[in-house]
């Protein structure tokens, strides 16, 4: 299937493109879509991201070359995305990251359905995105996350895979009264055709693929696991 | 059009309807039509290589691009050849296309066992196995040896190894030649070196270049390596390929684009 970029933008750190892809290629927050434009090696894999109060659908990562007009080739949404509970009123998420647009993508569905969200960040947001941000999403540190981990109904997290150790330090072994769903960033070259373990995550059921069983996992499946 | 009809045919021989393999290690252990739409061009299915124990994957496991392709390393986890006969040997006799299962070779023992196994399962087409880096010709002969039995056997190793192995596997005469793609080491984003297999097309020119060195030594040599265009795949069977792999072009999201490409006459 075919598209062509709309537009690009810069958020923080990351390219934001918006494409013409039809009402049916929709993105759950967390899936990713792959894309490609000709001549390049390996597919992109993009995911819906928070881009204030734009309501169309965008994308990032977007590789540095990609130029609005450029025509590309998508597969459909690949992957296990985020899932937000209806019930859930106190939503917490939970990046180490300056700019995270793809657990940002929660915001608009977790307001709309009047849910309280806190962002719980490690290193200071880039300053892109504070502007951007509601004013009723509450940014703090991760310390008033252990300070508080009784207030959240569920919790969300981005981290990349090298980071999977320092959330279990962080979190440590307690037993948590609120559900986790953690996205982890991973390369995903073979989008699951290949089984090609570049992205391979450890989990408590074993190694899994974070392309094809991911890349959302139930925190619960990442803690109590070493390496 | 792959019956060459002034050889004669042995039982241990290799024949495939059509020249194109994936390489190991790009589709998986088993096909599956779903998310391949392009299993029906291929001559027969390779699966990701196995090992007689389950191995996990490398810690440094990693993709690199670089301009020209990208460096995949991944330590081929694997679930042990006694795992993975259990889960894929229904998958691989409802195929539509035969499979060649790609032994890594640890040891000659651990082959004939994996070997064993692997015989009298359905549609299974060959077993084609991966020679550790700089393997004797004493080794080969044994690592041959333990192979033998009802499947055909495709040896794969770098085109480096050949000149070591090239006389004994004239005399043992193995169903086919495999020559894998180039390794190449580069700095991960931690400045770590890492190692691994190279795809991409800057890997095409070596490809064609070693076929084109070997292609005379009267064995069946399967090449691949870069191939992202048919005129590169019939280059390569023009030069006297056997079978042409391809890698990283699966992976693309509109893959059987390739197949779709004419034919240079």
């Amino acid at each position: 299937m075919e598209c062509k970029l709309l537009e690009v933008a810069q958020i923080g750190l990351s390219n934001v493109g918006i494409l013409d892809l039809p009402p049916y290629a929709c993105l759950k927050p967390g899936q990713y879509l792959p894309c490609q434009k000709p001549g390049e090696n390996l597919s992109a894999n993009l995911f819906r991201v928070f881009n204030g109060s734009d309501p169309r659908l965008s994308l990032a990562p977007l590789p540095q070359s990609w130029q609005p007009g450029d025509h590309l080739t998508y597969a459909l949404p690949h992957g296990r995305g985020f899932s937000l509970p209806a019930t859930a009123r106190r939503i917490g998420l939970l990046t180490f990251t300056q700019t995270p647009l793809r657990l940002l993508s929660l915001v608009q569905p977790a307001l709309s359905q009047n849910a309280a969200i806190s962002l719980f960040c490690k290193t200071p947001i880039h300053c892109d995105i504070l502007t951007r941000l509601p004013t009723s999403v509450e940014v703090a540190s991760l310390s008033s996350l252990k300070e508080n981990l009784g207030w959240p109904d569920i919790l969300f997290v981005d981290i990349c895979h090298q980071e999977t150790e320092a959330l279990l330090q962080f979190l440590g072994e307690r037993q948590f009264s609120f559900e986790g769903q953690v996205l982890v960033r991973t390369a995903m070259p073979c989008r699951g055709i290949g089984a090609c373990s570049v992205c391979a995550i450890k989990t408590r059921h074993g190694w899994r693929q974070a392309c094809t069983d991911g890349p959302v996992f139930p925190l619960k499946d990442l803690l109590h696991v070493a390496g | 059009m792959w019956l060459d009809e002034d050889v004669p045919i042995r039982k241990r021989d290799l024949f495939l309807e059509k020249p194109f393999l994936n390489a190991p290690g790009i589709l998986g252990f088993a096909p599956d039509p779903h998310t391949m739409p392009f299993l029906r061009e291929l001559g027969a299915f390779v699966t990701l290589p196995i090992s007689r124990s389950p191995r996990q994957p490398a810690a440094t496991r990693t993709c690199l691009p670089f301009p020209g392709g990208f460096l995949l390393h991944t330590g081929w986890p694997n679930p042990g050849i006694r795992h993975a006969i259990a889960r894929y040997q229904r998958a691989w006799a409802e195929a539509d296309l035969p499979v060649i299962v790609h032994l890594l070779g640890e040891s000659p023992g651990m082959v004939a066992d994996m070997v064993r196994r692997l015989e009298g399962l359905e549609n299974i087409m060959a077993v084609e196995l991966g020679l550790p880096l700089g393997c004797s010709p004493s080794a080969l002969v044994a690592y041959l040896d333990a192979a033998s039995g009802e499947l055909p056997v495709v040896i794969s190793l770098p085109p480096d190894d050949l000149p070591l192995l090239l006389e004994t596997l004239v005399e043992q005469q193995p169903a086919a030649v495999h020559l894998q793609p180039p390794r190449g080491t580069l700095p991960n984003t931690t400045g770590t070196l890492v190692s691994g297999r190279l795809y991409g097309p800057a890997t095409f020119p070596l490809a064609l270049q070693a076929l084109l060195h070997w292609a005379d030594s009267g064995l069946r040599l399967i090449a691949g390596g870069g191939i992202f265009a048919q005129v590169e795949a019939q280059a390569l069977l023009d030069s006297g390929a056997f079978a042409v792999e391809l890698d990283a072009v699966l992976w693309q999201i509109d893959a059987q684009k390739i197949f779709n490409q004419s034919t240079r006459k």
